[in-house]
């Protein structure tokens, strides 16, 4: 094999190793090790044909990494973890993007209620859940962390209830939004491989 | 009425493909051990799932990753090595399920298809 064609395997290689940031460096050395040795395995019959037939470097190395970063979701309970995997997943699919949406939004609601109930202790007069009227006949439902007084024209909702029904609500938020996120992550894994016919 | 559209049913034979790729892969092991390369040319010539060559690879790490399949590096011939594949217990078992499934399965289709291949002529929807 020439200079030139080594040259042009390495800059191949290159490309797919800068996708694969996020990997562990031994998963990186593995994929980098394998496709090093299918391209050899075929480049005597012609290094174009071989290196067109893996695809784009950085569109190889997306299919690594989105695996991968699904796989470390799936088998993940913390959700720090998971977030971290679904902004991942959001940067590379819109499926991802809107998992991502709802995943945000069920953790916010389950961290308020939980924080809710254990301010409520510290802070009785300005944390629970407010009924607020518009003053337009309709009223307003709002959740007050202690950061802001208690609203003048408000009824508090629950009072001391706030701490085991808050707890209660948080947690289920939190557990619900988990079991969510990794439904979304195995449905998608089943359904993303992808075959050329 | 809605005219055919050949794009559907290109689309609904990419997806039974699709289905049928980890089971693919899962049969060509079956016999022993293969590299990558090696393994595309069993499903080339011994089915017709043509499979891209960039996707055989992430496909192979990921049962990796589910405990399907093993991997060891072996010196080779041509000067570099290769990385070839196995089936663990966990995938042996996973075919035998699957191929249980697919057989049972595409009998049944094909009882229900029979008809089907009978021809124009003979099919018809009584009113």
């Amino acid at each position: 094999m020439s200079e030139d064609d080594s040259q042009r395997i390495e800059a191949y290689l290159s490309k797919v190793r800068r996708s694969l940031r996020g990997m562990k460096d031994q998963d990186v050395r593995e994929i980098i090790d394998e496709l090093r040795s299918h391209v050899l395995d075929k480049a005597p019959a012609g290094l174009d044909t071989a290196l067109a037939s893996l695809g784009s470097p950085e569109e190889l190395a997306r299919q690594y990494v989105t695996d991968d970063l699904l796989a470390r979701a799936e088998v993940s309970r913390s959700p720090l973890r998971i977030l971290d995997s679904l902004f991942r997943w959001a940067s590379l699919s819109a499926a991802g993007f809107f998992v991502l949406l709802g995943s945000i939004g069920g953790y916010f609601l389950g961290a308020a209620s939980i924080l809710c109930a254990l301010l409520k202790p510290f802070f009785p007069r300005n944390t629970g859940l407010w009924v607020i009227p518009d003053g337009a006949g309709d009223s307003e439902i709002s959740l007050r962390l202690g950061l802001s007084g208690a609203p003048p024209d408000g009824r508090e909702l629950l009072g001391w209830w706030i701490i085991p029904i808050g707890l209660t609500v948080g947690c289920a938020l939190v557990i619900l939004t988990t079991r969510f996120a990794l439904w979304c992550v195995r449905q998608y894994r089943r359904s993303r491989v992808p075959v050329h016919v | 009425m809605k005219e055919h559209d050949p794009e559907s049913v290109d689309k609904w034979e990419v997806q039974l493909r699709k289905g049928c790729l980890e089971l693919a892969i899962l049969a060509a092991l079956w016999d022993g051990k293969l590299y990558g390369l090696e393994i595309l040319r069993r499903l080339e010539s011994a089915s017709d799932l043509i499979v891209s060559e960039g996707t055989v690879y992430p496909l192979l790490s990921r049962l990796k990753a589910m405990g399907l399949v093993e991997s060891e590096w072996v010196e080779s011939d041509a000067g570099h090595p290769r990385k070839y594949y196995a089936l663990t217990p966990a995938g042996k078992q996973r075919g035998r399920e699957m191929a249980a499934m697919w057989t049972r399965f595409s009998a049944s289709m094909s009882r229900l298809l029979a008809p089907l291949g009978k021809g124009k002529k003979e099919s018809h929807v009584g009113r």
